[in-house]
């Protein structure tokens, strides 16, 4: 339907999780919500989503803004994010998290951002103690004097890579990569806030936005720009966030009350079960995961917790061997 | 219509102004249609060999019933055809062919009976008489202690209020003398209960009948109404079943009704039953008392409104009465509490409004567990259950089947039961792809996290079939509302319809740039190729590759 429902690997991940053959990712009948955004769930000028197809997106303020925007057809199944983490568990859990991984702002293919990432990189050694990764957007990886500007600090400096498309397999690991990261990591940071913060916080990363924000080179004014963020925001923004806050405000800008059963995604999606095709009962489908999930529960905790409800944020926290949930 | 008079039975009497060439009982006269409600309430007033009078058109059963039970039975009719009909059906029935004003009983009556009101009582061979000269020659034919049931129908019954074009306005046939300009019609609940006073008669009980006026399906007592009643009670009173949820306006206005505790003032209909005061008894006239003074009095004595049901409604195939602290199942049911909570149908439609998926997951998973685990009744609907939260009840008693059905089909039928009602009223919901109630059966039923295919819903529904319930609403006569509906849901399928063209035409000319340019690339390679053959270099290449190849395929056959 819309290439930028393939980036980043989401139309794998969602297919993986409806139990879809491992093979070039399905068409998605309908518009995917590629990442974390506070208009409504889609750009500005979003004609390219026409009426008739549904907008998948994650959370239910994006659906209300959206609505009184003019946009209908919202249909809510959260981040795929949150279906990533139902699939891979235990992928990069560390017994032991150190130091901070720091988004800086990036921009995209058709637009790029303006500013200091060198009085930024200062900025960064000035308040993080630990050891420091430096996650950079492929485009500024791809500067040489980007990337200087932040090992010449001591900080490692990674990329999780291109986005992708449909018909490379380049953004396929994406999420699974930057999963890894978060994992090993005991803060992520950002000089805005973004996907990979939200991320973070889903996997018990402390969280903290602070640094030049920095500016797209035509910023869009429907979003109202950074004091609106921090306006709606105010408890997020600084070097210290509260983590039971960062953890509540994730749930709900992550959806993670509104994922969906794999039945659902593969209907909503327009996708034809391969029954043929797909792995039979047993481990990898989404039936045996669940089960996976009722035998791995806790036989002492009486009350069983709620389907989707096992996904939110709560109060265990990764360093304490706990895969998933942020700390409170 | 060509009738004879010389063809009448001889229990058909013509008293005057009798209509020869007309019929109250086609469609579309409109006579009330009463059903199970009338029928019980008349049999609790059928006086033990007394003498019945039916004023005015009924539906048939109702007559046969009276014919059946009462010592002695007379009906008034004013259409020619329909008195001769009735008069061969009952050849033991007095039959009067006439005007009511004309009409000389005699002997007066222990029961009249002008359930459907007094607007067909008149005839076109004489101007109409006001409604309350017509309750006076009425109330004429009650008998000292005799009883009236009048049904009377509310000029402000919220029934009226979602007409497009009010049907006594349409220059029908029969509005020769259009409703609307009597000046003595009740003008309210007070209103009927004065008149009532002023034709001697005294109130027993007030009964609004719901949900319209065409076909009352309920009928609840002033004292009922004033009660906050739970809605799983009034969700039945507001709507008729097949149209719970076509009719979604009307059921909401009505449940507003309701709560707002207008249900006697806004009724569709009344239906009063009053009794003539024994002789002795001071005229009612000289009374200074209250009409709802005179209402208690009444209640009060022997024989009184104590007797009468505070309320009766159907539902589904039963009929059913209210009772101070619950219902029962008539005839011999046991007092059961109206279960509380919101009705679930409501609950998703409200949730569709406003694209509210998590609610609609939770809830029916719920419903596929309460199905599954809780030994759920399969033949309930989400229109006739209600969640409290935490349970759900049914309204209505279960069906009889003859065994429990697999509960994957069970949920399939109900949830395909409400995919055909959430279509057909219309309502605002998430779904843009499975516009078919089939596929948006199947996709509800993974929302319940439930797995269901093709043959589930072919299966669910068999089920309704068995259960006597097709989910598929009857046809009906398109209101106003339908078609304002039916233009916007073009309009927004034309709308997304031409923003698709719009976008696959930019996407098809991306593509037919994109091929143009690969064709031109291709035609490059291809000349590059050419040329490279020609070349010097690629023919001495081949030359000298040929040989080789020769020698190893030679070489390649000896070894064997």
């Amino acid at each position: 339907m819309d290439e930028s429902n393939h980036w980043y690997g989401h139309s794998h991940i969602l297919g993986r999780y409806c139990d879809i053959p491992d093979e070039t990712p399905r068409r998605i009948q309908g518009y995917l919500q590629h990442g974390w955004n506070y208009l409504h769930g889609f750009p500005p000028n979003d004609q390219w989503c026409c009426p008739g197809y549904p907008r998948f997106i994650w959370s239910d303020v994006l659906r209300r803004r959206g609505w009184s925007m003019g946009r209908r057809g919202h249909y809510l199944i959260g981040a795929p994010w949150i279906y990533l983490l139902e699939l891979e568990p235990e992928l990069g859990v560390r017994p032991e998290r150190k130091g901070t991984i720091w988004y800086p702002f990036h921009g995209w293919e058709k637009s790029s951002v303006s500013g200091d990432h060198g009085r930024l990189a200062d900025e960064i050694r000035d308040v993080e103690n630990g050891p420091v990764t430096v996650c950079l957007y492929w485009l500024e990886f791809a500067n040489p004097d980007i990337r200087q500007a932040y090992k010449s600090r001591g900080f490692r400096v990674i990329c999780h890579g291109d986005r992708g498309s449909r018909w490379d397999g380049k953004g396929r690991d994406f999420l699974r990569k930057q999963l890894v990261e978060l994992r090993r990591h005991r803060r992520v940071a950002s000089n805005r806030l973004g996907s990979a913060l939200f991320y973070g916080a889903s996997v018990g990363c402390d969280v903290a936005v602070y640094g030049d924000p920095m500016q797209f080179e035509d910023e869009r004014p429907e979003y109202g720009g950074t004091e609106r963020r921090k306006r709606l925001w105010p408890e997020l923004h600084g070097t210290s966030v509260d983590p039971g806050l960062a953890a509540e405000i994730t749930r709900r800008e992550l959806g993670f009350e509104y994922q969906a059963t794999p039945e659902e995604l593969r209907r909503m999606f327009g996708w034809r079960r391969a029954r043929a095709a797909a792995t039979p009962s047993g481990s990898g489908t989404a039936l045996a995961r669940r089960q996976d999930r009722a035998a791995r529960r806790d036989p002492a905790d009486p009350q069983p917790r709620e389907r989707r409800g096992d996904r939110a944020p709560r109060a265990a926290s990764v360093r304490q061997g706990q895969p998933r949930g942020v700390r409170p | 219509m060509s009738v004879r008079t010389n063809e009448a039975p001889g229990n058909v009497s013509l008293i005057g102004g009798e209509m020869l060439l007309w019929s109250d009982m086609s469609a579309v006269a409109g006579v009330t249609d009463w059903r199970d409600v009338a029928l019980e309430l008349i049999r609790r007033l059928m006086p033990a060999g007394g003498r019945v009078l039916l004023v005015g058109p009924h539906p048939q059963p109702l007559v046969d019933e009276v014919a059946e039970a009462a010592g002695t039975a007379a009906v008034l009719l004013r259409s020619y055809p329909d008195a001769c009909a009735l008069g061969e059906r009952h050849p033991d029935l007095a039959v009067y062919c006439g005007r009511l004003e004309v009409f000389d009983a005699g002997e007066p009556y222990d029961l009249v009976l002008a359930l459907d009101g007094l607007m067909r009582t008149h005839s076109a061979e004489a101007p109409a008489s006001a409604w309350r000269q017509s309750l006076a020659a009425l109330a004429g034919l009650v008998a000292p202690g005799g009883r009236l049931v009048l049904g009377v129908r509310n000029d402000l019954g919220v029934d009226r209020s979602l007409e497009a074009r009010p049907a006594d306005r349409e220059c029908g046939d029969d509005q020769w003398a259009p409703h609307g300009f009597d000046p003595s019609y009740p003008g309210g609940p007070d209103d009927l209960d004065r008149g009532l006073e002023a034709a001697g008669l005294n109130l027993l009980r007030c009964y609004a009948a719901y949900p319209d006026r065409q076909a009352p399906r309920a009928l609840m007592s002033r004292e009922a109404l004033r009660e906050d009643l739970p809605d799983a009670l009034t969700f039945t009173l507001s709507a008729r079943e097949d149209e719970r949820m076509l009719a979604a306006d009307p059921l909401r206005l009505t449940r507003l009704v309701f709560r707002h505790r207008l249900g006697d003032q806004l009724a569709p209909m009344w239906l009063a039953i009053a009794t003539r005061p024994p002789a002795t008894e001071k005229p009612p006239a000289e009374e200074m008392v209250t009409s709802s003074a005179t209402e208690v009095s009444a209640a009060e004595e022997p024989g009184g409104a104590a007797e009468l049901p505070l309320g009766l409604f159907e539902e589904g195939a039963g009929l059913y009465e209210l009772l101070p602290a619950g219902v029962r199942r008539l005839p011999d049911g046991e007092e059961q509490p109206i279960p509380g909570g919101r009705v679930v149908e409501e609950i998703l439609v409200d949730a569709c409004a406003r694209e509210d998926v998590a609610t609609v997951r939770e809830l029916l998973s719920a419903l596929a567990t309460w199905l599954e685990d809780e030994d759920g009744d399969p033949s309930a609907g989400t229109d006739s259950l209600v969640h409290d939260g935490a349970r759900f009840a049914a309204i209505a008693r279960p069906a009889d089947l003859p065994e429990r059905p697999d509960p994957k089909v069970a949920l399939c039928r109900i949830l395909r039961r409400f995919a055909v009602r959430l279509l057909a009223a219309g309502h605002h919901h998430p779904w843009p792809w499975p516009l078919e109630a089939d596929q948006l059966t199947l996709t509800l039923c993974a929302m319940a996290g439930r797995e269901c295919d093709q043959k589930d819903v072919d299966q669910a529904r068999k089920l309704d079939v068995e259960l006597g319930r097709p989910a598929e609403l009857a046809e009906h006569t398109p209101t106003y509302r339908d078609l304002l509906r039916g233009r916007d849901r073009l309009a927004d399928q034309l709308a997304a319809a031409l923003a698709r063209i719009a976008r696959l035409e930019t996407k098809l000319t991306y593509r037919e740039r994109e091929l143009v340019k690969t064709k031109a690339r291709l035609r490059r390679s291809r000349r590059k190729a050419g040329a490279y053959r020609r070349s010097l270099g690629y023919r001495l290449t081949r030359r000298l590759s040929r040989p080789r190849k020769v020698a190893r395929r030679v070489m390649r056959l000896l070894s064997g």
